[in-house]
């Protein structure tokens, strides 16, 4: 309550969507609902065999390798489909605390 | 550090609140409960149909607290923006095991990971005393502020300010899950009959 400070629109902070986001959205938006829909009635009841968006998901994925810009996404993006760490998540994570100096 | 455990139970089966937690970030609906996340993307799938396992990354973009002043000066994106906010990336890592119901979903933080590491564990399992209706959750939230010797004063109010983000953001995530979970019951109490 500090008088004397315009703070006249200090919600109007702009939400700063990645050049991503706007480029791939469709994708995602086309991806995301194949996903939703291979997953709730397919794949959590079992019918794991067969994945239905791969083609969904490589059209999205594509678009992210050229368009995601931040540099620690994008080698995520990169590395993931080799990197052991990111694909497994109940792994410890690889340099914890408990290492000796 | 800061370490905190909570536990909720889901009055649906496993599928759909797994469904459901899938849906949490990107639903239309839940833009005004999430308003704290910018930005979500798929990073990284991958269906092992052997064994019914599915891994995946996502990046989930956060806008920050508002910042103390002495650490906006350091975070060239809080300066810049009106209210000293930070946008901050994490990475979801999602395991889900079909064949066991399991699912298991880990989020750190990508940025600032010199001043602070967040990580949040959570798990999802059919509830033992009704496997097939109800679903036990649980999450672990632990948040370490690195030692940066002169800030370390500032460093624990920001720890401590996260934590309570974290912990506001965690209520109304599952709020968002039970939302959904509603939708998604109601959606295949009406189109059961023509399901398959």
């Amino acid at each position: 309550m500090v008088f004397g400070r315009s703070k006249s629109s200090s919600s109007a902070t702009p939400s700063a969507p990645s050049k991503a986001a706007a480029a791939c959205s469709e994708l995602r938006a086309a991806y995301h609902e194949c996903f939703n829909r291979w997953y709730a009635d397919k794949f959590a009841k079992g019918l794991f065999q067969k994945d239905d968006c791969a083609d969904h998901w490589h059209k999205y994925r594509a678009c992210l390798e050229e368009h995601l810009e931040d540099k620690h996404l994008r080698q995520i993006l990169l590395d993931a489909e080799t990197s052991a760490f990111y694909a497994r998540p109940e792994a410890d994570p690889p340099s914890g605390q408990g290492a000796t100096k | 550090m800061v370490v905190y455990a909570q536990e909720h139970v889901y009055l649906h089966p496993w599928d759909r609140v797994t469904a459901a937690v899938w849906r949490k970030f990107t639903d239309p609906a839940s833009r005004t409960a999430l308003s704290h996340v910018a930005d979500v993307h798929t990073l990284h799938r991958r269906l092992d149909s052997d064994t019914g396992r599915l891994h995946a990354a996502r990046s989930i973009t956060v806008r920050s607290p508002p910042l103390p002043f002495i650490l906006r000066r350091l975070l060239p994106s809080a300066a810049a923006s009106p209210n000293g906010a930070a946008l901050c990336h994490c990475v979801e890592t999602s395991l889900v095991d079909a064949q066991r119901r399991a699912m298991d979903v880990v989020v750190r933080n990508v940025s600032l990971r010199g001043l602070i590491e967040v990580e949040e564990r959570a798990s999802y399992r059919p509830h033992p005393d009704r496997p097939d209706e109800w679903t036990q959750f649980r999450q672990e939230t632990t948040i370490r502020c690195r030692p940066l010797a002169a800030l370390a004063a500032v460093a624990e109010k920001v720890e401590t300010r996260c934590a309570e983000r974290f912990l506001q953001n965690s209520a109304k995530g599952r709020e968002v899950v039970e939302r959904i979970c509603r939708y998604l019951e109601a959606e295949s109490a009406g189109a059961a009959p023509s399901a398959v």
